[in-house]
């Protein structure tokens, strides 16, 4: 099988439309991608290597780079397990309801992060609807870091389960009943057939899921209080520094959500070339 | 093991699938589930299995009832017709699947397990492919690997669902054979699906001819094929030339009873002469030719189908007039059979109708 190839003779573009529409294209990627990254970078080590550093190993830095990797700690295998729980309700059983569950899913997507962390406000802030009883348990979920997880799985709640709903679609589910009419229980199923037809789609779902939990700011900045040291993620560290116009300690700090950002897009074209490789190979039966 | 199907009803969204079936499958037999797409023959056969829950009707293994039993369960073995191999396990896993999900107690030790596994690959003559993946092997071989996984759990039952639809013709004319010849060693209650008559001939021991969810007849194929219990299962088992009739009863002398002679194309006889008829087309099919003749009291242009040397005897040539006859037909009055008995007392008074 080959690459499919653009090159249909009849398809292709004078050389006057295509050479202008590729260095449009070339431009708006450089003036909005490249630059700002590169600019990222240049900020953070304009005070030198050794002030670079000192930003990032500052105390308040060095807890703010902590609580971002618990609570992505926590929202990514909560969300991966979801995901594959809702792929395979959606994808393997008609059931009433299924439809809104669908489109409950992609509702992150839809709303606006601040939004989400406004409704976990609304729910267990001081003046909340849960307020009474959580005060009498003494729970604290607002500027708190629950409230961050919260709001951390709520916005990045859709990645996992989005990405794998097409692919199970696709793939059927004739081999898990082979597998059932061949006397494996559900859990064997799920371990032996399931899992390994599904495993690069779901790494790639779990490295976008990862990505957001790491740099969600919205949601996060409204529950989370700004307290220093305490509920302040990476993102909200940076913005905070910024605002004490300490423009190149942010920048620093940013500049690892941006090699976090560069390391994950290596790492999604990675698993998404492995992904199509793996695919044709399932394929060949249809 | 034998299998008891009483009453079994399946409706499907707003469709019935099943509706009414009564079906009982001897121990050791192979049975083909033989109909047009849509006829529900896979639902029935997904149904044995325990992939399906009817929504009426009891399914009984060896007298046992079995309808509530899940898939898993029932040790069944079932060959999918896009053979459903696990792409990521070696053909050697594939078959040592079932062996390996086993529960702790039951599961066979290592050197045990591999024994098993081989000798069903010998047995499927797959041996030197043990260590290829689906992707690297022929349809004709991933459809063995189907069956010896399915065979690997040693299932009482073996169903197999249009085992051989995905195949080409000279690889599904070998695997037919071969699986026959399997079935004669190994003896499991077998069940398979298909749309091909000639497939269900081949193979079966008796043939269920399904049509809108019902089993039209159950029989072997001789008397399947010399006694259709209905003009359905008449043109569904080949090409059939339906030719209007009259029977004349030899004791009252009426003769305008309207019957409706079902020909095969090889059955049917033209002769050289006035008869009314006219020769219109001959098609030349290689062992065979076949003669399209029209006939101005028929809509439809009579088909035989003959032996080229058959044919080269009877001189016949596009544009010849001729008198058409039957060596062979069954006689229909509405949907009900005109058997043998009353054929006795009456004659058939002419093929075709000359009044009218």
């Amino acid at each position: 099988m080959s690459a499919p190839r653009l090159a249909s003779n009849a398809l292709r573009d004078p050389w006057w439309l295509r050479l202008p529409l590729l260095m449009l294209a070339l431009a708006f990627v450089a003036l909005f991608l490249v630059l700002p990254l590169l600019a990222v970078f240049g900020y953070a080590f304009e005070k030198g290597v050794d002030f670079y550093f000192a930003s990032l190993v500052d105390e308040d830095a060095r807890a703010a780079i902590r609580l971002t990797l618990l609570v992505t700690a926590i929202a990514v295998p909560a969300n991966t397990l979801f995901g594959i729980a809702a792929a395979w309700l959606i994808t393997r059983f008609s059931f009433p309801g299924r439809g809104l569950l669908l489109s409950l899913i992609d509702l992150p997507f839809a709303v606006s992060p601040v939004i989400a962390g406004l409704i976990y406000v609304l729910l267990f802030g001081a003046q909340g609807l849960f307020a009474p009883w959580l005060a009498a348990h003494d729970v604290k979920i607002i500027f708190a870091v629950p409230g961050i997880v919260l709001a951390t799985i709520f916005v990045t709640f859709p990645f996992v389960a989005r990405e794998l709903i097409p692919l199970m679609q696709a793939q059927g589910s004739e081999q898990e009943q082979a597998a059932i009419t061949l006397g494996a229980g559900g859990f064997a199923m799920f371990w032996r057939v399931v899992l390994p037809k599904i495993g690069w789609g779901l790494g790639y779902g779990v490295i976008l899921c990862n990505a957001r939990a790491i740099g969600e700011f919205g949601a996060v900045s409204v529950v989370s209080g700004h307290i220093r040291g305490l509920t302040n993620t990476m993102p909200l560290h940076v913005e905070i520094l910024y605002n004490e116009y300490q423009r190149t300690a942010a920048f620093a700090v940013a500049s690892l959500l941006a090699l976090l950002a560069l390391a994950t897009l290596a790492l999604k074209q990675l698993v998404g070339w492995r992904m199509r490789r793996a695919t044709p190979a399932d394929g060949t039966h249809a | 093991m034998s299998i008891e199907l009483s009453a079994i009803e399946y409706r499907y969204r707003d469709a019935t699938a099943l509706a009414g079936i009564d079906l009982a499958i001897e121990s050791g037999e192979l049975l083909a589930l033989l109909g047009p797409s849509g006829c529900g023959k896979t639902t029935l056969l997904r149904t044995i299995a325990g992939l399906e829950f009817p929504d009426r009707g009891r399914v009984r293994f060896e007298g046992r009832d079995v309808t509530a039993l899940s898939a898993r369960k029932r040790h069944v073995g079932f060959v999918f017709q896009h053979y459903a191999l696990f792409n990521h396990l070696t053909v050697f896993e594939n078959v040592a699947f079932g062996l390996r999900v086993r529960g702790w107690f039951r599961r066979p030790r290592r050197a045990e397990l591999e024994r098993a596994v081989s000798e069903l690959l010998e047995l499927v003559q797959l041996g030197e492919f043990a260590r290829r993946y689906p992707a690297q092997l022929s349809g004709g071989q991933r459809q063995r690997v189907a069956l010896a996984r399915a065979l690997a759990v040693e299932p009482q039952i073996l169903l197999l669902d249009e085992p051989f639809g995905a195949l080409d013709a000279r690889v599904r004319a070998d695997l037919r054979r071969w699986l026959r010849g399997l079935h004669d060693r190994i003896h499991v209650t077998s069940v398979f699906v298909t749309h091909d008559q000639e497939e269900a001939f081949e193979l079966a021991d008796r043939i269920a001819v399904m049509n809108k969810g019902r089993i039209e007849q159950i029989a072997d194929p001789e008397t399947l094929y010399t006694h259709p219990a209905n003009p359905f299962v008449c043109r569904f088992l080949g090409e059939v030339n339906e030719l209007p009739a009259a029977l004349h009863a030899r004791w009252t002398g009426i003769d305008d009873e309207r019957v409706v002679a079902f020909v095969r194309p090889h059955d049917l006889e033209f002769s050289a002469g006035e008869g009314g008829a006219r020769v219109e087309q001959v098609r030349d099919l290689g062992a065979n030719m076949r003669v399209e003749v029209r006939h101005p009291a028929l809509a439809q242009p009579l088909v035989a189908v003959w032996e080229r040397s058959r044919f080269a005897r009877s001189g016949l040539a596009p544009g010849r007039s001729v008198a058409v006859s039957a060596q062979r037909q069954v006689l229909f009055r509405g949907d009900a059979p005109v058997d043998a008995a009353e054929r006795a007392g009456n004659a058939l008074r002419d093929i075709l109708v000359t009044h009218g």
